[in-house]
């Protein structure tokens, strides 16, 4: 597989997601996510079992209808679903355990995970930009078991040594994961800080290093193996609008 | 918001949620965010102050003119926001008989004894999207309407919605 011919950092991120899930995990993303929606839609093609829960409040939709626009909220993530949960439930049922998998996305982070969703810039009440806020990250990050944060850039205004205002921040027991465009960073129970647990193929941690505003340590670690030409087959059949370039324009 | 609209509806002043912790939101927001302890085991548990909105407005696919409702595609937290508030109004795409709820009584999930009024307006949810009536945003006039919240023109946008429709 080639960089720019056969895949870009789309189907790299959506690959990585897709292998981040697990036959039996229970996921769900959140709003205007077309990244983990379409990679989602791609692992169930692939025949991963699963369970789907989006905003829409479908559950297990029916996979192969195509999104159409990078909302989530349409009927492509409805239609055909085995039963319904409104968004109350689903914060329910994460907060009493029943949840595996939160994809979760983020204005700009430090090496804590701590994650600015409300505003950057000037304070809570006079904000150069006003946020979408996090009444759903900042109850779901810390009680998700394994919370993914998924973000289509890398550089130092996104990761950053330390965010102003945390609209919610990882659990000091919980697995914490970050896939960005270069590489995926990790924060392992019981530890407070993210961890570089592996690049790209078409980066170096070099370039992580010189494009994360805090200090990386590792020097060392695994190149994750390019989209599979399955993965990509099967976003490719999911995703005939090419909805996954949404965030990269 | 979720928990505080729970509060709400169930008559008592705050209500603890799960989550929040690490959360700046909880030191920033005292007059909404509080930390306590569960009075059985000590634990801290952080909690959100009621809410009681005064309207809740809510869209649905049908209702008759009594103001019973049926919500026929995602319900979001509409049945929460109309049971916490003081007043809901109905909007419908369309009012039908009351025989329509005796059908199928489990769709109805305001009833009308909680609503105050109830208006018809088909395509009441545009340019957002009821499912299944219609399924799509309507970009341009989505587009136009971000354009007069920013200069402050809403009521003139909403007053070209609804020309010839109610």
């Amino acid at each position: 597989m080639e960089l720019g011919q056969d895949y870009g950092k789309p189907e790299m991120m959506a690959a990585a997601i897709i292998r981040e899930i697990k036959e039996g995990d229970v996921v769900f993303h959140g709003l205007a996510s077309p990244t983990p929606m379409v990679a989602m839609k791609a692992a169930k093609a692939l025949g991963k079992d699963f369970c789907y829960i989006t905003l829409s409040n479908g559950i297990d939709h029916d996979w192969s209808r195509a999104p159409y626009c990078a909302s989530t909220l349409t009927e492509n993530t409805y239609t055909g679903s085995v039963a319904c949960l409104g968004l109350d439930s689903i914060f329910d049922l994460y907060c009493s355990g029943k949840g595996d998998i939160a994809f979760l996305s983020c204005l700009q982070m430090d090496k804590e995970g701590r994650i600015a969703m409300s505003y950057l810039g000037g304070d809570y009440d006079h904000p150069k930009l006003r946020g979408p806020g996090g009444a759903g990250s900042a109850t779901l990050t810390p009680i998700t078991p394994r919370t993914v944060i998924w973000k289509t850039g890398h550089d130092k205004r996104i990761f950053v040594e330390r965010v102003d205002f945390a609209t919610t921040a990882p659990a000091l027991d919980k697995l914490f994961t970050v896939i960005t465009t270069l590489c995926i960073f990790r924060k392992q129970p019981g530890e407070k800080y993210l961890k570089l647990d592996c690049i790209f193929p078409y980066t170096t941690v070099e370039e992580v290093k010189e494009n994360t505003g805090w200090e990386i340590e590792e020097t060392q670690v695994p190149v994750m193996t390019p989209p599979t030409a399955e993965e990509l087959a099967a976003i490719r059949k999911v995703d005939i609008n090419n909805i996954l370039a949404y965030e990269f324009k | 918001m979720i928990n505080a609209l729970r509060a709400g509806a169930y008559g008592i002043p705050f209500m603890p949620v799960g989550g929040m912790w690490g959360s700046d939101l909880v030191a920033n927001r005292p007059e909404f965010f509080q930390v306590m302890k569960s009075p059985f085991d000590g634990k801290e548990v952080v909690c959100v102050k009621a809410l009681v909105p005064d309207y809740a407005i809510i869209h649905v696919q049908e209702a008759d003119i009594y103001g019973n409702a049926r919500i026929l595609g995602p319900t979001y937290q509409d049945v929460l926001m109309s049971r916490a508030a003081r007043k809901t109004i109905i909007t419908t795409e369309r009012i039908v008989g009351t025989y329509r709820m005796r059908e199928d009584p489990k769709h109805t999930e305001v009833p009308y004894f909680t609503v105050e009024a109830v208006v018809e307006l088909p395509g009441g949810a545009k340019p957002g999207i009821c499912y299944p009536e219609y399924l799509t945003v309507d970009w341009d006039d989505h587009k136009s309407y971000v354009g007069s919240v920013k200069a402050g023109e809403v009521p003139s946008f909403a007053e070209k919605m609804l020309k010839g429709r109610v």
